[in-house]
């Protein structure tokens, strides 16, 4: 059972005024965490043994951090988490462990102050029913999900083959979260909770060597019942569009890439880049590039917390600073980098500051506000033990001049659509900004601007560096759609974006996956 | 206690060890009763482990963060039986920290998670029941291979204890190695040491009567360089890892198949070829096939994605279709790899937990001894690694493969040491037999088809050959080929096989990380190159 945010404040009330006794101390601050990940693994496989719902399974972790200072040196500073219980021998226990852990980093800042109006957001405030929906919701979701997508298929497959090869794979995961924080620098104690759900569901028929997906994002009951009904079926019916796809052969391509290439490409190289920590450690793609165009001058590209579009709100960073929408890109120039307080100052401080961020800076100057440090573990929920790092909330990419999909597809003329790309990394390392990936499913020959056949999954390799893509597109999407990256706790907003010249090349058919 | 060696009195407290005494005799019995009380609980498994790990790193000569940390985690697998023998399972994870310090709470904890995920099991019997009335679902009978019933238990192996490892010592190990590498002077641009030092206990106990205790200790150091020159830059990571104790951070380890420098002059030598790189041509690749003779540490990245993870039966059997894609060794039961040729005779691979490696133990987490695996024999493919579940499906023995990352994530079909085997030729030799081709050295990022029947994989170091000479270093390569083509074209396999620490695999749905070593001998082949992208 997850913790409630009255119990949290309880605590980090109650260590306050434990730490407040604590002579040696120049400055704390207390990080708590509630969370839940609840998953239902889909796994149904129409020719091999399968259990439909391979598990439902959970994973709770609750805790707390303790950063000390000491008034020996303001640089010295001592970490440590605990596990399991709130309450004051476990904070005696922190203390203890923090005390052995010091240790002189010369570039630690101290705490953030935290501006007196974000003391408003202490009222805990649910924002979503997801926090008092039962397990029972979650499982009848799933299993919909299955037997919508099992009935259409049976329904809808033009033929009846004994053997179809029908691959549903996919789950269902429910996210919540609380947090309270405090510091010695205001002593608020601060609170924020969420709660939101994502889905993917995957649908191979390797009969017809078809691949389809649908992806669902939601913050409410009725979203999960909305996406329950309709994903299955929609992955179905996509499979089934894309059946027995061509393979072209490899070249140079005009290509749309579709929202989930986009975001991965995105995530994978991008994103990362846009920190300031990549920044200070001479590894962004955009080193030296700070305030210079670095994309088209029709994309402005931001993060944004409280993006209306997503279910993933977040009122509150890990370090109890107010989260702020932080524009990176506008208008195709770079303009701010995600941050955390420590890597800000760092940067800031570093004697090589100009040189790593370039002559841009100095115009488009910016103290780069922390307004993006999350403690997140795996499954995407904020935990009390990983340390704050610069991490992205909801990823929107909006354009200026944007096209409808026929113009997209027109200014294309004839090449590729490509909606689904898999194991995007950067190739020659991030500061390259070299790209490399498989086209996986979603996709389409074009031929005068029109979908003319569908594309066989797996048959083309993509190799770009991020500036083809991103510098001089022939049009982008006027409407930005979401997209989930598999294992990255961000959503991501993303207009499709049609490029020339792209490199293809083609992929041999293993022989096991071939056969049949 | 399991773990030996004696914790140093001013470490952080280590009672939480003690918790895996109580759940010795508590466990089993609370199993055994829940299953005979549950209507329809076939049977129920319980995974703890108590963990202590340090961890520091140092950036560019100076401390950038320390921690201890000293947590339990449990997880619990309930499976119950439905109309025609279908398996419903049900799980619950635990990270249960502090809680495990106290008896009451401890069962507590137990209790209610054992409930939590019989109803999460009871609820997918009934559920699986009305879909199949429904939609005549056929094929969902999978029925495990009984569970486990091995009782043992195994010691950790190190010469220092991690818990007696002060922050100071771990701190200051990384700092001095973080300032070595900085004053090699101003093109190193940046770099990170980390280390890190673990014990962990694991107790598995089932309601058949299994009841295994493993404890492990790893020391890891992990370097991240950049470095830059006039004409360039280059990033490089790498780790060493051993399951040891901090002396393997801090004199290495002298081992033929592992062997590790000091975290130090491991530092060092990375910084020292990131600077190499850093002034050396990218790579211009030729537009056809060419002779690659690649070296075990490149052969690493290659076993784990082309062999070692479409060898996991889970994704074979199209488990992990949505996430990490399917297997080119199988497509159906019928139609599969199995007893095909799929490489070159000289090709032999095999996944390996009982030789000393990162990915080393004895058991698997359903209580399944491991044992080694042959994938590849005379280039024809033999068998997977397997769960108990994916064992039934395959009508296969359980080989003891399923491991999840903690105690609180559902095992899932892993690699452990998993490697080309070796070959009997002299590595010089097979380069001085080329006279023309390229010598691939050091693996750095891949990327790999849905089915991993084709690949892109960077190297570190690219070496022109010329008459069976070594010649110019090119940086930014990576070797492109299709899985099968590439197996089949091998005509020369090196003795001088070696393992790497591989610290950060990712699997599943959320993603667990685990530690595995791979690796291999020296090997010739024929391949694309790829180079920098314009």
């Amino acid at each position: 059972m997850m913790r409630t945010v009255n119990e949290l404040k309880k605590f980090v009330r109650e260590a306050q005024r434990i730490l407040a006794r604590e002579e040696q101390l120049a400055a704390y601050e207390l990080y708590c965490s509630s969370s839940e990940h609840k998953v239902v693994r889909f796994n149904y496989t129409s020719d091999i043994p399968s259990r439909g719902i391979e598990e439902f399974k959970s994973l709770e972790a609750d805790g707390f951090a303790l950063r000390i200072v000491t008034k020996r040196d303001r640089h010295e500073i001592g970490h440590a988490s605990i596990a399991g219980e709130l309450g004051s021998a476990a904070l005696h226990e922190a203390l203890s462990r923090a005390r052995l852990a010091l240790m002189v980093d010369p570039h630690f800042p101290g705490f953030p102050s935290i501006p007196p109006s974000v003391e408003e957001l202490g009222s805990a405030r649910p924002n979503s029913d997801l926090f008092i929906s039962s397990e029972g919701v979650l499982a009848a979701s799933a299993w919909e999900i299955v037997c919508s997508a099992v009935k259409e298929f049976k329904q809808q497959a033009p033929l009846k083959l004994a053997h179809p090869g029908f691959v549903l794979g996919g789950d269902l995961s429910l996210i919540r979260e609380r947090v309270a924080i405090t510091n010695s620098t205001s002593g608020a104690i601060l609170v924020d909770e969420g709660a939101h759900f994502v889905s993917g569901v995957t649908i191979l028929i390797e009969a017809f060597e078809a691949k389809g997906t649908a992806t669902a994002i939601g913050g409410s009951r009725a979203d999960l019942q909305e996406a329950a009904a309709s994903l299955g079926r929609d992955a179905v019916r996509r499979a089934l569009e894309l059946r027995h796809g061509e393979r072209p052969d490899g070249g140079q391509y005009s290509v749309v890439l579709g929202p989930q290439p986009v975001a991965e490409i995105l995530n994978y190289i991008a994103l990362p880049s846009l920190t300031t920590a990549a920044f200070q450690t001479s590894s962004s793609v955009y080193q030296g590039r700070f305030g210079s165009e670095v994309m088209d001058p029709r994309i402005t590209l931001c993060d944004d917390p409280h993006a209306s579009e997503s279910p993933l709100i977040r009122h509150l960073t890990c370090e109890g600073l107010p989260s702020r929408k932080t524009e990176l890109i506008r208008d195709g120039r770079l303009v701010g980098l995600l941050s955390s307080f420590y890597d800000s100052n760092r940067l800031m401080n570093d004697e090589e500051r100009d040189k790593k961020l370039g002559p841009g800076f100095q115009h488009f100057g910016s103290e780069f506000p922390p307004y993006s440090a999350y403690r997140l573990g795996e499954g995407a929920a904020r935990r009390f033990d990983a340390l704050p790092r610069a991490t992205p909330t909801n990823v929107v990419m909006s354009t200026r001049g944007g096209v409808d999909d026929e113009d997209l597809l027109a200014a294309v003329g004839d090449g590729l659509y490509i909606g689904r790309v898999w194991y995007t990394y950067p190739i020659n390392g991030q500061r390259a900004g070299d790209v490399t990936c498989t086209v996986s499913g979603d996709s389409y020959l074009i031929r005068c601007g029109k979908f003319t056949a569908p594309l066989a999954p797996n048959c083309l390799r993509l190799n770009a560096n991020i500036d083809q893509v991103f510098r001089n597109p022939l049009a982008i999407s006027s409407k930005s759609q979401p997209a989930v990256i598999w294992g990255s706790p961000e959503l991501y907003f993303v207009p499709a974006i049609a490029v020339k010249g792209l490199s293809l090349a083609p992929i041999g058919i293993a022989e096991a996956m071939g056969r049949g | 206690m399991l773990v030996t060696g004696c914790p140093h009195p001013h470490s952080a407290v280590t009672e939480i060890f003690d918790a895996l005494n109580f759940l010795r005799e508590a466990a089993e019995p609370t199993l055994r009763r829940f299953v005979q009380t549950h209507r329809g609980a076939a049977r129920a498994e319980m995974r703890f482990e108590a963990v202590f790990s340090r961890y520091a790193v140092a950036n560019d000569g100076t401390p950038r963060d320390g921690t201890a940390n000293e947590t339990a985690a449990l997880g619990i697998t309930v499976d119950c039986e439905g109309i025609g023998g279908f398996i419903g399972r049900g799980q619950t994870g635990l990270e249960i920290g502090r809680l495990a310090l106290n008896n009451n709470k401890l069962s507590a904890a137990l209790s209610k998670a054992l409930e939590n995920a019989f109803d999460r099991a009871k609820a997918n019997v009934r559920e699986h029941a009305r879909v199949a009335k429904l939609f005549g679902l056929s094929g969902c009978d999978a029925l495990p291979i009984e569970p486990s019933t091995a009782r043992d238990e195994i010691e950790a192996t190190f010469g220092r204890d991690p818990r007696t490892v002060g922050a100071s010592e771990l701190m200051n190990l990384c700092t001095e190695a973080s300032s070595t590498v900085s004053a090699l002077g101003k093109d190193i641009a940046y770099n990170a040491i980390a280390a890190t030092l673990e014990l962990r206990q694991e107790l598995f106990v089932n309601s058949a009567g299994a009841m295994i205790s493993q404890a492990f200790a790893f020391a890891q150091g992990d370097c991240y360089v950049v470095a830059q020159s006039n004409s360039g830059h280059q990033e490089i990571y790498d780790t060493i890892g051993q399951q040891r104790g901090f002396e393997a951070l801090t004199e290495g380890w002298r081992d033929n198949l592992m062997p590790s420098a000091d975290l130090r002059s491991f530092a060092l030598q990375l910084a020292e070829e990131a600077r190499e790189l850093a002034r050396a041509p990218v790579l211009q690749p030729p537009d056809r096939e060419v002779v690659v003779v690649t070296d075990p540490h490149f052969n690493a990245l290659v076993v784990h994605e082309i062999v070692g993870h479409p060898c996991e039966a889970d994704r074979a059997l199209k488990m992990e279709a949505a996430y990490a894609g399917r297997s080119w060794l199988f497509r159906t039961l019928e139609q599969n790899e199995i007893g095909r040729p799929i490489g070159s005779p000289l090709l032999w691979a095999c996944s390996d937990p009982t030789i000393n490696g990162y990915g080393h133990y004895r058991y698997d987490h359903e209580g399944t001894p491991g044992r080694r695996v042959i994938h590849i024999e005379g280039g024809v493919f033999r068998d997977f690694l397997n769960s108990r579940a994916t064992a039934a499906v395959l009508r296969a023995e359980p080989n003891g493969s399923a491991r999840a990352s903690e105690a609180w994530h559902v095992p899932l079909v892993r690699m452990s040491n998993t490697f080309f085997m070796a070959g009997e030729s002299d590595p010089a030799q097979i380069i001085s037999e080329v006279e023309r081709g390229y010598y691939v050295c050091g693996n750095s990022i891949p990327s790999i088809a849905e089915s991993r029947e084709n690949f892109r994989i960077s190297a570190r170091r690219i070496y022109e050959i010329e008459r069976g000479q070594l010649g110019r270093l090119y940086r930014s390569g990576s070797v492109v080929a299709d899985s099968k083509r590439f197996f089949m074209l091998i005509d020369a396999v090196g003795n001088d096989l070696r393992l790497i620490a591989i610290p950060n695999c990712g699997k599943g749905q959320p993603m667990q990380v685990k530690r595995m070593s791979n690796g291999g001998p020296t090997m010739r082949s024929r391949a694309r190159l790829g180079g920098a992208i314009q």
